[in-house]
């Protein structure tokens, strides 16, 4: 891990809002795995934090990172142009453990895609996903995975199931009964809550990945925490013991 | 090249950069980057008898030039650091300061009687900005009588050097580093946050109420490193929004023995050790032999 400059080499909108961001690295940045994030910055650019973003891609020098623009840092981010420098630190946090013996079934909403898409890769066609958003226009965040056959969900039925992802999920959990199964996940909370709400009953495994307010990245700060169920120490940081979480072990 | 060590109750450091409390986890955190030991000394997250769970989320917030947060001083307790951490410094040789705090008179003193002199802690660093549950919340380090009652009460059961830490927001900081001194206090450090509110635009609402951190608040620690090391004599190490070497030199001649860096360290995680090294290449270019040279330079300005 550490702090590497980058040149960016594209910056282009994928959908509406959302953008993909392509920076040559100076130096290497080691074994990126699955989950793990950076915290990145223009310098001088306006923002005074880093922001934390997953790591989409990382090969050959080439970082690359997925994102919607939902405020400030992300709107700044949207306009820097090719050849601009950022700061990139990471690799950051834990990241997702794969357990051959498992049959892998990702859920992803929204952005969240950003942050699995790089274990998708990883698991190349084992692990049976299900995205979910709310119209046809951000189907184009899924360009990369779309050879693993993905189910969709739409919430306006502009595409694939009508509904959220969780209800097209629910479909299929019948078929999944009796098999090793283990959920990855990675979305807004309000999705990760409904997904331990269904799965409760069937005490399936599932690893998070969450997202928290970060100030340092790096379990300097003690800023970013998410409430477990280790009573004596309840609040773990989501930078260091986190970005992914056993889902039974934290408190949502 | 020019000494930049510095002397601290008998203790020579190898710098006179530290990191300020809570800003550097348990200094183990920072090791991909670079060696702790790079530091004068750890400041350690602030310290309670009892660990501390801390608050909820949202705990940090944006600012424009700087940041507001709410962390609720969560800790592993006194004891676990001790545990968990002191073998880490002592095989580093890396002398401590340890920060620590309480919510009554009782938890402070009970906190400084567990610690017990070690040639690794340099001094203890009391964190005065905590509320006073018995005295109905309000913080222990607002009034000259307050401050003198509990550092007097906490001198009364240590031998190790004490740093009593001010909080900025008070009606004359002065009274109270005189009232901290009067008690006993070895040394000042100044200042901790700033109380301050973050504004969420997007869903209307005050989302945390914490403390303001960066260079926003430099200015002010200035000025209360200024003020208090005209009016008292003991070492004054000078914490707030201090983002270069250059900063860190506006506080040693604004009266400062030492510094510490916080907020710094998450916008340049080398922020630290590119302090050490440019306030080591200012005393060579500007033919300085010791850092205590340029100590209270601007005071006669
Ligand atoms: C581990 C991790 C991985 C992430 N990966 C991605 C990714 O791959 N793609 C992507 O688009 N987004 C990702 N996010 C969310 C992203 O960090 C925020 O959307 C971004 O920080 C918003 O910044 P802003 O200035 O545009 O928004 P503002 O709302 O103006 O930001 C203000 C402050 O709030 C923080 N903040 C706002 N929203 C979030 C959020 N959801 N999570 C954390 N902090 C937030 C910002 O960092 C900043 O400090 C990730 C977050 C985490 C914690
Ligand atoms: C995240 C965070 C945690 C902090 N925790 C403590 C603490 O536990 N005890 C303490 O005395 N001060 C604490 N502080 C205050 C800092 O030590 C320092 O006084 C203050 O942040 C001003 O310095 P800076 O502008 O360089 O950050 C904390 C500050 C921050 C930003
Ligand atoms: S962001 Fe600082 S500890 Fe996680």
């Amino acid at each position: 891990m550490d702090d590497i400059e980058g040149k960016i080499l594209s910056n282009s909108s994928i959908a509406p809002g959302y953008h993909l961001l392509r920076i040559r690295l100076s130096r290497s940045m080691g074994t990126v795995r699955p989950g793990q994030f950076i915290m990145m910055k223009i310098p001088d650019g306006g923002v005074f934090l880093r922001r934390p973003f997953s790591i989409y891609d990382y090969q050959q020098g080439i970082l690359t990172v997925m994102y919607k623009i939902v405020g400030k840092g992300t709107e700044q981010l949207s306009k820097a142009s090719k050849g601009t420098s950022v700061l990139t630190l990471g690799p950051l946090g834990r990241w997702f453990t794969v357990d051959r013996r498992n049959i892998p079934v990702v859920i992803a909403g929204g952005i969240g895609f950003a942050g699995i898409y790089s274990l998708i890769k990883k698991l190349q066609g084992k692990a049976s996903i299900f995205f979910g958003c709310s119209s046809k226009e951000e189907i184009p965040l899924l360009r990369d995975a779309v050879r693993f056959d993905p189910l969709i969900a739409t919430l306006d039925g502009s595409y694939g199931f009508k509904g959220n992802v969780v209800q097209l999920f629910k479909n299929h959990l019948k078929g999944l009964k009796g098999k090793n199964v283990e959920i990855f996940t990675c979305g807004p909370v309000n999705m990760v809550k409904s997904i331990k709400g269904l799965i409760v009953p069937h005490k399936i495994p599932c690893q998070v990945l969450l997202e928290e307010r970060m100030a340092c990245g790096m379990g300097l700060c003690f800023g970013c925490v998410m409430k477990t169920t280790d009573a004596e120490e309840p609040y773990k940081r989501v930078c260091k013991e986190g970005p992914v979480f056993n889902l039974w072990e934290i408190s949502l | 090249m020019g000494n930049i060590s510095i002397k601290l109750f008998g203790k020579t450091l190898r710098n006179p950069v530290f990191n300020a409390s809570g800003t550097l986890g348990y200094g183990v955190e920072i090791e991909p980057l670079w060696s702790v030991e790079t530091m004068g000394a750890y400041v350690t997250k602030g310290l309670s008898i009892r660990p501390h769970h801390g608050n909820p989320t949202p705990r940090v917030w944006e600012e424009r030039h700087g940041m507001i947060n709410s962390i609720g001083l969560q800790n592993v307790g006194v004891d676990r650091f001790f545990d968990t951490y002191l073998p880490f410094f002592r095989k580093k040789r890396l002398p401590i300061i340890v920060n620590f705090f309480g919510f009554t008179e009782d938890e402070y003193v009970a906190c400084a009687e567990k610690i017990k002199p070690d040639r690794l802690i340099v001094a203890l660093e009391m964190n005065l900005s905590c509320p006073n549950i018995k005295a109905g919340g309000i913080s222990f380090g607002k009034e000259p009588s307050m401050v003198f009652k509990i550092v007097k009460k906490v001198k009364g059961v240590t031998k190790i050097p004490l740093f009593a830490k001010l909080t900025p927001e008070v009606k004359n900081i002065v009274d109270i580093a005189k009232a901290a001194c009067d008690a006993g206090a070895d040394g000042l450090t100044l200042i901790n946050t700033m109380p301050a509110a973050a504004f969420d635009a997007k869903k209307k609402s005050i989302p945390l109420k914490g403390g303001l951190s960066g260079p926003v608040l430099k200015p002010i620690s200035l000025r209360a490193v200024h003020e208090c090391s005209k009016a008292v004599s003991v070492p004054i190490i000078g914490v707030g929004g201090i983002m270069d070497a250059m900063d860190a030199v506006s506080f040693f001649m604004a009266g400062a023995r030492a510094v510490q860096i916080g907020t710094a360290t998450f916008i340049d995680p080398y922020a630290i050790p590119k302090i050490i090294k440019e306030i080591s290449d200012y005393l060579d270019a500007n033919g300085i032999k010791k850092i205590d040279d340029i100590v209270r330079t601007a005071h006669g300005k």
